[in-house]
């Protein structure tokens, strides 16, 4: 199937994937709504995506008790409004913490790859965000991993000289 | 001959084990539920309480679905007794069945208060879709509704009681609210939280009777004033629905003791959910989680391994999340153990609080609580849980998590969990909805 490949190194954290996601998922420009979230690395200076990598487990899906998650046409778990509750086992079932609950509509909500064609992609000016036929994958470990021990090598060298 | 599978109980878990049966078999065996109830999910009934929905949205399997997965279903009967001798069960109304495996998946019960008058008129429960009928038509706009308990149980329906305009008094024996979900400190700031919104709340309160009082009921405590309430609701506690297993093979601890198959001291007898004692996914220890997310991976495994796989499990994680007016409760793992290294943190000002709980570098439990609203409470309540969950060593993020608690996201990515989290089934095969199960 295909899926969201990030590409840390080529964010620049300019933030219009989750506007697009918000516009598209809520009619609103309101990135507390947007299920693509920018994450800070190396103290601000650098910047990554990070989304619902559609694991195979579909961990939100199988802890459903009323069966309101299901797969998507393109592969994707998705809530289906009219059977939601709004019981938010899904949000604590969910070990990557990528579907959440809007008080307003008391119900879950994530990322349904826009039904086949992802605005975060689209919206991305640098390709760091590409909707591709590949194996989901951990896409930002070894990125924010090699970030965060430079920036602490750098707090380290900074107190010596200091 | 077709296999024979029996299914005792049509809850969470015998639901989940005959729709992982159907998915690994496709109607090949014979399939019999035997259940007391038409089944329905009790984790929506405090919806069903609200008229957040209709009672029609509570079922998990109507007669068609049922028939589409090829059940032949005894609704309304109750299993009344096992001869593991004879691959023999027999029904309340002396039906005898005979299998060639079966799972017990009969839950559990809610317990009242052992008190005078407790089983008098307007004193309920809420477990069962018949109590929560009851309830319904108990509660009105004014009542005075005194809940006594307030456990998970008990929060679950405090936000429908509140959205029926009824006014509320929250009772507890222990000295805090939710003394099974959270620590002294949590439930210090829901209790003043609750009080914000109007509820009463009486903690170390220890009911000694009711009383009729001219068509009301009065609550008397050991200290302290009477209450005058219009409905009792008691969320005292449950029971493991077992007595019917009273001199059988299956051998019983505190529930039915399972093996990593779920499978009981009797080879062709398995267990699931509320009344099995399996493996705890933190502790490696045997336990009896009674929870909704057990109960799912239970039936699951069980189902799977009746189906003739051969399907290790490797335990379940104790969670709760519950919501109440807004602000979000949550804990999981080992988030009371004693012996472990916790660290917590608070913002008061944001009604934020959390906890985390530690061995070594790993983290085996932690405890949430913050606003609903508040994109940091949810973001962080799921990886805390895949954190506890994929049980890696955190190495230099636990230094980083001690300074910052609520600073969750950089060490889940930076540590690598989603990579070890990716390729982690129940079933060892990517999980089918349960609409396109056959």
């Amino acid at each position: 199937m295909k899926v969201l490949r990030i590409i840390p190194e080529r964010c620049t954290g300019c933030m219009r994937c989750e506007l697009a996601c918000s516009y598209v998922q809520t009619g609103t420009f309101q990135p507390a709504r947007s299920v693509i979230r920018v994450a800070p690395f190396e103290a601000h200076t650098s910047y990554a995506p990070y989304t619902c990598p559609q694991c195979a487990e579909g961990w939100c899906m199988t802890a459903c008790p009323v069966g309101a998650i299901t797969i998507s046409p393109v592969g994707a778990k998705i809530v289906l409004d009219d059977q939601c509750v709004g019981c938010k086992l899904c949000t604590i079932a969910c070990p990557y913490g990528t579907i959440f609950y809007n008080p307003e509509t008391q119900k879950a909500f994530k990322c349904d790859l826009c039904g086949g064609a992802p605005a975060c992609a689209e919206a991305c000016p640098t390709s760091a965000i590409e909707y591709v036929e590949a194996e989901t994958g951990d896409w930002l470990g070894v990125f924010a991993a090699t970030r965060a021990a430079r920036h602490h090598e750098m707090q380290v060298a900074g107190a010596e000289v200091g | 001959m077709a296999t024979r599978h029996v299914i005792v109980g049509g809850g969470t878990a015998g639901l989940n084990a005959i729709r992982t049966i159907r998915a690994y078999d496709r109607g090949e065996s014979e399939v019999i539920l035997v259940s007391a109830e038409r089944p329905y999910s009790r984790m929506v009934l405090p919806y069903y309480l609200g008229r957040g929905i209709a009672e029609s949205h509570v079922f998990t399997a109507t007669p068609a679905h049922l028939a589409q997965l090829q059940v032949q279903a005894h609704l309304g009967r109750r299993a009344a007794s096992l001869d593991t001798a004879a691959n023999c069960l027999t029904l309340d109304d002396g039906t005898r069945i005979e299998y060639d495996d079966l799972l017990i998946a009969t839950g559990s019960s809610a317990v009242k208060a052992p008190v005078p008058g407790a089983d008098s008129p307007g004193v309920h429960s809420f477990w069962t879709l018949e109590q929560a009928r009851g309830v319904v038509a108990a509660i009105r706009e004014g009542s005075h509704v005194v809940l006594v308990g307030a456990g998970f149980i008990a929060f679950t329906i405090l936000n429908a009681i509140l959205a029926l305009k009824a006014k509320l008094t929250i009772v507890e024996i222990a000295p805090q609210l939710l003394p099974r979900m959270i620590d002294r400190t949590g439930a210090e700031m829901v209790e003043k939280w609750l009080r914000r919104h109007g509820v009463a709340i009486r903690t170390g309160a220890t009911l000694t009777a009711i009383e009729e009082a001219e068509g009301r009921r009065r609550l008397r405590f050991r200290e302290g004033e009477d209450l005058l309430a219009d409905v009792v609701l008691m969320a005292t506690g449950i029971r493991t629905n077992l007595e019917w297993l009273n001199g059988s093979a299956v051998r019983v601890n505190r529930g039915i003791v399972v093996d990593d198959h779920l499978r009981s001291s009797v080879g062709n007898v398995y267990a699931a959910g509320d009344v099995a004692e399996g493996l705890d996914l933190v502790t490696g220890q045997p336990a009896v989680h009674a929870i909704e997310p057990t109960a799912m991976e239970h039936g699951r495994v069980a189902g799977a391994n009746m189906a003739g796989q051969d399907l290790a499990y490797r335990g379940s994680l104790l969670m709760n999340i519950v919501e109440v007016c807004h602000l979000d409760i949550a804990s999981f793992g080992a988030w009371d153990d004693p012996t472990a290294e916790a660290v917590a943190a608070a913002r008061p000002d944001r009604w934020a609080y959390r906890k985390l709980l530690w061995k070594g570098d790993r983290l085996i439990g932690a405890m949430i609580l913050g606003m609903a609203n508040d994109i940091w409470t949810t973001n962080d309540v799921g990886m805390l849980k895949g954190l506890v969950q994929a049980g890696n060593g955190l190495g230099a993020w636990k230094a980083h998590l001690r300074r910052h608690p609520f600073d969750i996201k950089p060490a889940f990515i930076a540590s690598g969990t989603t990579a070890r989290l990716l390729p982690e089934t129940i079933l060892g095969r990517p999980s089918v909805p349960v609409g396109q199960v056959m």
